[in-house]
């Protein structure tokens, strides 16, 4: 909290108006480094903005290292200026809070339109994934190198599945 | 007659529905089951690159991690003002697009006509402009290859050429993956119409009750 008079003066430091921002009763300065990365960040989120109009999205990952490694050789990775990139590497260090936190950030990003996870990874959020149901981003699951693609728990299988069922067939079927 | 003609097509519709529905889903099934051999493949050349490279050179402490775009993308093709955008988006993979030409160099479907202004569809609009279209397909190349290295280069100035078959591989997954992205779609599409209409079936079963 500072306190100046008319004229921008604290004491005998003069902060120039650009650098200050009113917020409520609170006046703060923000130092030029700042207001620079702010602005580059504001002219990207232009740029995606723009990318989101014309519908062009990113692939998101969480996977183990060599999947990442192989999907980033494809071109697909991505990091801004936050340093926030699209993917999410897992190993044996990874807490399941991370990639929940990963799964989530991923499927509420607006510049992702697909999610791609290894299966053995969405297991450990199994009722994250499979409460998503959104067409927007699609979670794939996908398989990994020591846990192969079982149908039986892919979560867009086991939400029609029951459809398959004897007992739905056939009292729809009457 | 006429009753039993409009019922025969109402279970007709309805059959259709669900044959749709069986039909995405066995698509479903054989796109993500075509997609263990490619990224077995891409494991094992990315082993032998990383056993010939070096385990520090072909890892994810290579990775860059300055801001920059995703050469490789997605575009959704529909407009966002219909409502069947939202309910089944279809998506389009979009390869080795560069930062300075912001077109794609190679795609995997090209749905829309605008896209087919792009790259070799040239050819065919104008037999006169052949030679300008071969040109353009030697730029496209160009700008693939150069996108291509421009991304192993991450892995050092001179990489294995076990790497650059991994990445083939890869590719080839991710075009496998965007065709299970819009089979995914389809089916959830499906899916709700067919539930839909077991619904209404329910709805008039129970109908007015005496």
């Amino acid at each position: 909290m500072c306190f100046m008079n008319t004229t921008n003066q604290i004491d005998n430091f003069d902060f120039p108006p650009e650098n200050l921002r009113l917020k409520g009763f609170s006046l703060y300065y923000y130092s030029q480094r700042y207001l620079e990365v702010e602005l580059a960040l504001e002219l990207q989120m232009a740029g995606r903005a723009q990318i989101a109009t014309k519908s062009s999205a990113l692939i998101a990952m969480i996977a183990d290292e060599d999947t990442v490694t192989g999907f980033l050789l494809a071109g697909v990775g991505n990091v801004d200026l936050r340093r926030k990139t699209n993917y999410l590497i897992v190993d044996s260090k990874t807490t399941v809070k991370a990639i929940e936190d990963a799964f989530k950030e991923f499927t509420t990003r607006e510049d992702i339109a697909v999610v791609l996870i290894s299966q053995y990874v969405a297991n450990m959020i199994r009722f994250l994934v499979d409460s998503y149901n959104k067409p927007v981003p699609a979670i794939l699951e996908i398989p990994s190198k020591d846990h192969p693609y079982d149908p039986a728990h892919d979560s867009v299988l086991s939400r029609v599945k029951y459809l398959f069922s004897a007992e739905s067939v056939a009292s729809g079927r009457r | 007659m006429a009753e039993g003609a409009g019922g025969a097509a109402a279970n007709g519709g309805s059959d259709e529905k669900v044959l749709d529905f069986l039909d995405s889903v066995d698509s479903y099934l054989t796109t993500m089951e075509s997609l263990a051999p490619i990224l077995r493949q891409g494991w094992f050349d990315l082993a032998s690159a990383r056993h010939s490279m070096g385990v520090f050179r072909v890892s994810s402490a290579s990775l860059d991690l300055k801001d920059h775009s995703a050469s490789t993308y997605l575009q959704m093709v529909g407009h966002e003002s219909d409502d069947s955008f939202v309910g089944q988006p279809s998506f389009s993979l979009c390869k080795w697009a560069s930062a300075d030409n912001k077109s794609c160099c190679s795609e995997e479907e090209i749905p829309d006509s605008q896209l087919r202004h792009r790259g070799t569809s040239r050819l065919s609009e104008n037999q006169e402009q052949n030679s300008n279209g071969d040109d353009s397909l030697k730029t496209v190349d160009d700008l693939v290859k150069k996108e291509r290295a421009k991304t192993l280069s991450v892995f050092g100035t001179l990489v294995s050429p076990k790497l650059r078959t991994a990445q083939l591989s890869f590719e080839t997954a991710l075009e496998v993956l965007v065709e299970a992205a819009n089979i995914r779609s389809s089916m959830l599409s499906a899916y709700s119409q067919v539930q839909k209409q077991m619904e209404d079936t329910r709805e008039g079963e129970i109908g007015p009750i005496p």
